[in-house]
């Protein structure tokens, strides 16, 4: 199966916005945080030619998010934070490919390593992420993601 | 009594950075994994567009004339959830074991939290190693919520040699 994999732009946010399966008031918030002068991440869309759209007529039938981070061990990194593909264009490479232009854009900006989170209940995609050589740190190193918001936040800036 | 203040990292402070970072990593066992260099931070911290961003604490020295001495730091950036948006991610977070005790570390990290409300961030969020029982602790005790622990969240990272390998086209 043909597809295409481009730099994500302004006109893609609906179809990001669709895939992701968020509401009306997210995807505005992605518009201005993703597409104006100083983006907060950046996307990538995996386009399929006309012959091939959607029942729906979509022809964007996966995306990737990423942003650039950093690492006081290594320097430079990227941090992929989505990787989906419509289930009926699963199995044809597009993941990989996705994935593959991620790891050409942090190579070409000087980045060291490629850090994403997976569910630990989502066996598939662990299965597929080990299966292209990734490891899993927080098996190997034991380090938890934790994050402080809403009333926890509020209250560490007043303290 | 020892006076300290908070400020913003400025390009002369890079070797303190680095300093602080590899102490850190020691502590945790990793100081074999720190490959980052000075000329690194210089460039990525101090150039037209930031990969990170710095906080420093120093001491003043016994007496006024003695330079002060940089004792803490926090680094951090900004990363981005589609779901709940902007969130400010800290990297690295240390005090000297010999400055610990004076509020450094809660200093710094009100001046973080205060930062990450400034900037319409919803959340500020870091990883711990489970084995780290005081920063566990500490962190557990100012109201943040372990996802890996609860919500299943594993971290995953490819590294230089299998980002090459992903980044090459297979061969037809």
């Amino acid at each position: 199966m043909d597809f295409s994999i481009r730099a994500a732009n302004l006109d893609d946010c609906k179809d990001i916005a669709r895939m992701i399966m968020v509401s009306g008031h997210v995807r505005a918030h992605l518009e201005t945080d993703g597409f104006s002068k100083n983006p907060f991440f950046h996307g990538i869309i995996a386009e399929v030619p006309e012959q091939h759209r959607t029942r729906e007529g979509h022809t964007k039938i996966g995306y990737a998010l990423y942003f650039y981070s950093y690492s006081s061990w290594k320097g430079r990194s990227i941090y992929m934070e989505d990787l989906y593909v419509m289930p009926e264009f699963r199995g044809k490479g597009v993941g990989k490919a996705l994935m593959s232009k991620v790891a050409q854009l942090a190579l070409a900006a000087g980045c060291h390593q490629l850090n994403f989170t997976v569910l630990d209940w989502n066996k598939p995609s662990m299965d597929f992420y080990l299966s292209q050589g990734c490891f899993d740190v927080t098996s190997s190193l034991g380090y938890h993601c934790m994050r402080c918001e809403g009333e926890a936040l509020e209250h560490l800036a007043q303290l | 009594k020892m006076e300290y203040k908070l400020r913003k990292a400025e390009p002369r402070d890079v070797s303190d950075i680095l300093r602080l970072v590899k102490e850190l990593a020691k502590y945790e066992e990793m100081e074999h994994q720190v490959t980052l260099t000075e000329q690194e931070l210089l460039e990525d911290g101090f150039g037209d567009t930031p990969f990170y961003h710095c906080i420093i604490a120093e001491i003043q020295g016994a007496n006024s004339s003695d330079e002060p001495k940089v004792v803490g730091f926090a680094m951090y950036y900004f990363t981005y959830d589609p779901w709940v948006g902007k969130q400010l991610y800290l990297e690295d977070f240390y005090v000297m074991d010999e400055c610990r005790g004076l509020g450094i570390g809660s200093e710094i990290l009100r001046h973080l939290s205060n930062l990450a409300m400034k900037t319409r961030c919803t959340g500020m969020m870091f990883v711990v190693a489970e084995n780290n029982e005081p920063s566990v602790q500490f962190y557990k005790r100012r109201g943040a919520e372990d996802l890996s622990q609860e919500e299943g969240w594993r971290l995953f990272r490819f590294d230089k040699d299998s980002l090459v390998k992903m980044a090459t086209p297979p061969e037809e």
